[in-house]
Parts: C-alpha cells; structure tokens; sequence
C-alpha cells in the first residue's frame, strides 16, 4: 500500500478532507441528496420510472382508441334501440314496423355527442382527474415498491450499519428517507400528471372537440395545485406506511407486501363493513358503516373530491366527510406511523 | 493518582468503558467490562469466537445500546454525544457490506455524503487517494457486487480513513486477504500509529496483533481476562530451554535449578520436563531469558552443560491460550517438573511461527509424556 503523508494528518484532519456544514439542516439535506443520489444509481428506479411513464400515458392512449372507435362506428351503430313485444308481453325478434328510422342529421348528433362523452378524459379539467385518480393506483404501487427497498433494503444487505457509524443521527436518517421519498413523489406525480394531460392534449383532435378554456383562472390554478398537493400528501401516506413496516421488519419485502395490501385492502374491508351495516341496522349497524370513515382513501378521498367540486365544471360530487374530519384523521395516521418507525428506528440494536 | 495526573490521564484517554454489560435475554454477551484505550494506542481486542468483541465495538459505536454501564469516548459520552464522537471515528465492523449496485468510488461518495463531507471533486479525491492507498484505484469504477471478498474488506479500511479520523477501528481487516495484503495492512497501521492516530484492531490473527499492537486486551464469555502492554505480557512469559545430553543428567539439572530457587532465586518460577521429537527430555525454565546465563551457569557449576540451550520471548499466542483455553497445556504436563507456589507445572504449544519449536517435539498434546511418580 502505498502510505504518503499527504493522505492522513497527525493532529487535524488532512486537507485533502473537505467537510461540509455541520448543522442540523444541512445533514439532513446532504443525507436527502446521498438517499437520490443511490436512487438515481439504482437500475431499480429507472426500471419503475419507463413503466410509471408508459402507464400514465396508457389510460388516455386507450380513450383516444375508443373515441376514434366510436366516431369511426358505423351509421348503424347510432340508431334508437327498438323492440317489438308480443301480446304476451314478451319481446319477439325484429324490429318492429313502426320503429322510426333515424335521419342523417339525427345519427350525426348522436355520434357527437358520444364521443364527447369518451372523448372528455383527454381534456382539462377532467383529464387532471383521471391522471391524478389513475396514479392514485398505479402510482402508489410503483411507488411503495420503491420505497420499501431504500428503507428495507438498508437492512437487507447490512449498509444500516454503514450509516450508523458515520455520525449523523439515526433520527436524521430516518428524515431523509422521508425527504428523498418526498423527492421522489413530488416528481413522480408531476411527471406522471403532465405526461398523462399532454398525452391527452395530443390525442384529442381524434375526437375532433376542441379543448375549452372557459375553467382558466387563477383559483382554478390555485386549488389544481392543491388538488395535486393533496394527491402527493395521499402517495407520501403510503411511502410513510412502506417505510414503517420496512423498517418494523428489517427488509424490503414487509414494506412493499404491507403497503400494497393495504391500498387494497382498505377498499375492500370498507366495503365489506357498510355491507355489514346495512344487514346489521341499528346502533351495531351505524357503528359498523361509520368505521370506513376513519380509513385513510376515504378521508383522502374527501378531500380530492372537496377541491375536484372548484375544478370540475359540473361536478356533482360530495365528500363523504368533512374537510376538517379528513384533515384530523390523516394527521393522527401520519404522527401514528412516523412517530412508531422513529421510536423504533432509535431504539433498535442494529445486530445482523 | 492525584488529581492533576488524573486529568491528564482522562484526557489522554480515547475510550473508557466502565461496568459495560450486554445482555440478550439471558446470554450475558459482554459482563462488567472496564476498558481503557489510550491515545495513540495500537490496542489488540482479543478474543475467541462469541466472546463478545464485536458487541462490544458495537456498543462503542453506539448500534446496540448496552444494558448496563457507560461509554467514554474523547472525554464525552456515547448516550448523549454519539454524532460527535463518530465524526472522529472511522470503523469496519465484521465484514464491511456496501451497496452492491455503486461502484467502489460511488460507494465512498456516499459514505462521504452521510459522514458530513462536502459533495464534489474534492471529496471524490479524497475518495481516489484512499482507494490507491488500499490498491483499489483500478478497480474504483466497477461494481461493488463484483469485488472479491479481500476487495471489499480493502473498501471497507478505505472508508474507515476516509475522513481521517483521530480513532481507527477495525474488526478484523485482514479477513480475506492474501499475505501480501496482511502485509500491507501491518504496515498501513504502523504509519497510522506514527501519525499518532488510535487504533483499535480486533483480530484473531495473534501473530499480526503481536506484531502491531502495543496494547491488549483479552475477552472471554464476555469478561476482560488480561488488559495491558504487550511487552509486558510477554516478559511475563519469557522462558528458557535447556537440553542436556544425556536423561540423567536432565534429572539432577532439576534437582540444581530446584535447589537455587530454594536458595533464593525466585526469577525460577516453573520449570517442566518434556521431551522433544526424539524423545530426548528438555527442560523448560519460566525464567527471563535475560537470565539464561545465569542459568547456563548454574547447571555448569553442577558440570552440567547444556547441549542446547534457547532464550525464548515468548508469544502472545501462547498467553492468548493459556488464558482463554481451559487446562491450556492440553492436560500436557511435564516429565518431571516443579513450579512456584505449589502450582502445577504447566508448558505451553510450542507450536507457533514466534516460538522456537523444540526439535521433534510430539504434535499431539500428551504424545511421548511420561509423568514420573
């Protein structure tokens, strides 16, 4: 080996070390950066990132197959549906002779207004929606799937103990596995909605409606950014929740199964619970459909369709609980979650 | 000690454990351990397999929280200062593990990032001398996951030094290196130690903490058993062999060095007879070997004289066994013998690189004893 004195210092350390601030701020900043600089590394992410790409654009492709379906249909295929009934009451085979044929004029408009119909998820504002709600899926499973092996993973292959020792605190680290996470959805769910409304824009001349711009103000912009905020804060729950149960058990594989399961699950056990309740009536039964109310999609979804009620031009859609009950709820899940993985992220032996 | 000198000693002193105990449920990983570390210490942390040294490095360096008993590092605190105290450190514990997907470089670049160095070419550098310094330079591009096992533990000691830290500490760092690469790895700690750093070198390897350390430390079941210099440990140790001619004359040999200790020199501590590969019967003297004149000369004015005769140091080897092997001399004892204080005598493996093997000696603990009536 090759020991010049120029590499190590007898009393200070060597020059050739330059050390960065040492605030409490700065190393989680410096630690985020080393968290997205493994990410970037990583051909994991890059893997996730082409197929996050090609889903997003996926939904509105297939809109604009359907629209340009519809609106290449035969004329046929726009005539009133009629049917002869029998004098038993029971319907017989054929038209019936008084059926009206529609006119030229008549199947244009019908056409038109179908493919208006299929054709509105390529266009603002419901386009915004159909990214956001589709990600809301797609994007949370790519994304706990990410998240569950930088947190795991640390585990899994021993690097915690790498970490551990270099000075920071356990509790900074834990920040910048949130922070990078953050980093991540932030431009993931950027990427995803642009893709998906450019694509829809693309795509929309097939339907041959032109893109309004009557919804256009600086409150429309306002609450879309909030819209898309509070999508951001719905896939940071599930991050928080991969990186809790990953953590909990100290590999990738915890985090990702748990995550998942519950974006689920959690639909599905409500469901359940207000079929329950409905069967059950009374006190057990109200008890029974009120517990949907305190699940994480629920609230979330309470306030998605609270700022989607300003962003839609005709939404008729109401929250199933109030703003304030949301925001309450979807707190004590985050404290509930980040205080556990802390308290445990401190207390833990870090063994093999 | 006075107060004053107390002072001095606290701040000279770069660890101290005090009534340090581990326990996993109830296995007692490490008991009641008081360990001092001076400043500029080579320090050797012996021990067998399981006896808690890597517990222990892992209690220092604050990844496992002891049960019982505190930690002083630098003067401070390991509960309340840990960050503090890890930026003046650098460690491998047990095999050194990295990202798989990084290459060399990239891994040190974000060891960088978490031990508090700016990003940028400078810390990539930085980076760039410590893998030339463990001759990784070439290799500095290529997977992690494609390093050999004597790779990774050469990245492992490069990310240690990788902020030059005032305390190095190694568990095990020659684990899966060639004997060039030991080598190297003596070396490298011998200038680290002349540049005044600390070390803290775990190794089962006896001959290179011998070889490295001036200070050592013994660990079995989780209890310190010998803590202390090196060089006084193996003065301790020092012994004499003597063969004579003929049996007989091995006999009243015995009979001359049992009546000097009787006459008053207590330097004669144990003394054996054993015999060596030819069967011929060789005295072993627990004696300073700066006395092997002297003994030379006692048998001589018996007209007894020595055929062969060796000053032998010792090894820390031996006293390693000796201390953490129950009945070390492997139920050898010697064809004659007698020992100070009414002991056992007792003889050790002769069987090791710093000890001068006794020409034919029995391999087998036992093989060609006679114990005399």
């Amino acid at each position: 080996m090759n020991v010049s004195p120029q590499i190590f210092a007898s009393t200070e350390r060597s020059a050739s070390v330059v050390m960065g601030r040492q605030d409490y701020l700065s190393v989680v900043l410096r630690l985020i950066g080393m968290e997205l600089y493994k990410l970037r590394r990583r051909a994991m992410s890059k893997v996730l990132g082409i197929i996050a790409i090609v889903l997003a654009v996926l939904p509105f492709a297939l809109v604009a197959f359907g629209t340009f379906a519809t609106a290449n249909a035969p004329a046929g295929s726009f005539a009133p549906s009629c049917q002869s009934i029998g004098p038993n009451g029971q319907p017989q085979q054929g038209p019936p002779p008084s059926c009206p044929t529609p006119s030229p004029a008549q199947v244009a408009q019908e056409r038109q207004s179908i493919v208006q119909n299929t054709s509105a998820p390529l266009r603002l504002p419901d386009a915004l929606n159909v990214a956001v709600q589709y990600g809301l899926i797609v994007g949370i499973v790519l994304l706990v799937i990410l998240v569950g092996t930088i947190a795991g993973g640390e585990y899994a292959t021993g690097t915690i103990r790498l970490l551990f020792i270099r000075g920071p605190t356990r509790t900074q680290f834990l920040i910048a596995k949130l922070g990078a996470s953050f980093v991540v959805i932030f431009i993931g769910m950027l990427v995803m909605t642009a893709l998906g409304v450019l694509t829809g824009q693309l795509f929309n001349p097939v339907s041959g409606v032109a893109q309004s711009g009557a919804f256009w103000s600086g409150a429309w912009i306002g609450h879309a950014l909030l819209y898309l905020f509070i999508a951001m804060l719905n896939w940071f729950m599930f991050a928080v929740i991969a990186i809790f149960f990953a953590t909990l058990g100290r590999s990738t594989a915890a985090g990702v199964v748990a995550g998942i399961s519950w974006l689920f699950v959690e639909p599905i056990l409500g469901s359940v619970l207000t079929l329950l309740g409905n069967v059950s009536k009374g006190a057990l039964g109200d008890f029974l459909k009120a517990i949907p109310n305190y699940f994480i999609g629920t609230n979330f979804s309470a306030l998605l369709t609270d700022q989607w009620q300003y962003l839609s031009l005709n939404s008729s859609s109401t929250p199933a609980v109030s703003v304030v009950h949301a925001v309450i709820v979807l707190l004590v899940y985050f404290a509930f979650f980040i205080g556990l993985t802390w308290w445990i992220n401190k207390r833990r032996d870090v063994t093999n | 000690m006075n107060e004053k000198s107390e002072t001095a000693h606290q701040s000279d002193c770069i660890i101290s454990t005090s009534r340090l105990t581990k326990a996993f449920g109830k296995l007692v990983a490490v008991n009641d351990l008081h360990l001092e570390v001076m400043q500029g210490d080579v320090f050797g942390f012996l021990g067998p397999n399981g006896s808690g040294k890597t517990t222990t490095i892992r209690m220092l360096l604050g990844l496992i929280r002891p049960t019982a008993g505190r930690v002083v590092m630098f003067g401070m605190d390991t509960t309340y200062q840990l960050p503090a105290i890890l930026q003046r450190v650098g460690a491998i514990v047990e095999t050194p593990v990295f990202y798989p997907y990084l290459s060399g470089i990239d891994n040190l670049l974000a060891v960088a990032a978490a031990s508090g160095m700016r990003s940028g070419k400078a810390n990539r550098r930085r980076g760039e001398e410590v893998l030339e310094l463990v001759e990784l330079r070439i290799q500095a591009k290529m997977a992690y996951r494609k390093y050999s096992l004597g790779m990774k533990q050469r990245l492992g000691i490069a990310a240690a030094l990788l902020t030059d830290p005032e305390l190095v500490m190694l568990d095990e760092p020659t684990n899966g290196l060639d004997p060039s690469g030991m080598f190297e790895i003596r070396q490298l700690i011998h200038r680290l130690a002349e540049l005044g750093k600390t070390i803290f070198l775990s190794s089962h390897l006896l001959n290179e903490v011998q070889q490295v350390c001036n200070r050592v430390a013994i660990l079995q079941r989780g209890n310190l058993i010998k803590q202390g210099n090196v060089g006084e440990l193996l003065r301790g140790n020092e012994q004499v062999l003597v063969r004579l001619n003929a049996p007989e004359e091995t006999q009243a040999a015995l009979a001359t060095l049992r009546g000097a200790r009787e006459r008053g020199a207590d330097w004669i501590s144990n003394v054996v007879v054993e015999p060596n590969r030819q069967g011929q019967p060789t005295l072993r003297i627990d004696a300073p070997k700066a006395r092997s004149a002297e003994i030379n000369a006692l048998l001589a004015s018996d007209n007894l004289f020595a055929a062969e005769l060796h000053p032998y140091e010792g090894s820390l080897e031996e006293i390693f066994l000796q201390l953490t092997t129950p009945n070390t001399n492997g139920g050898r004892r010697g064809m004659a013998g007698f020992a100070s204080g009414g002991q056992e005598p007792y003889a050790f493996h002769p069987y090791n690189n710093a000890a001068p093997v006794l020409p034919n000696m029995p391999e087998r603990a036992g093989e060609g004893r006679v114990d005399l009536p």
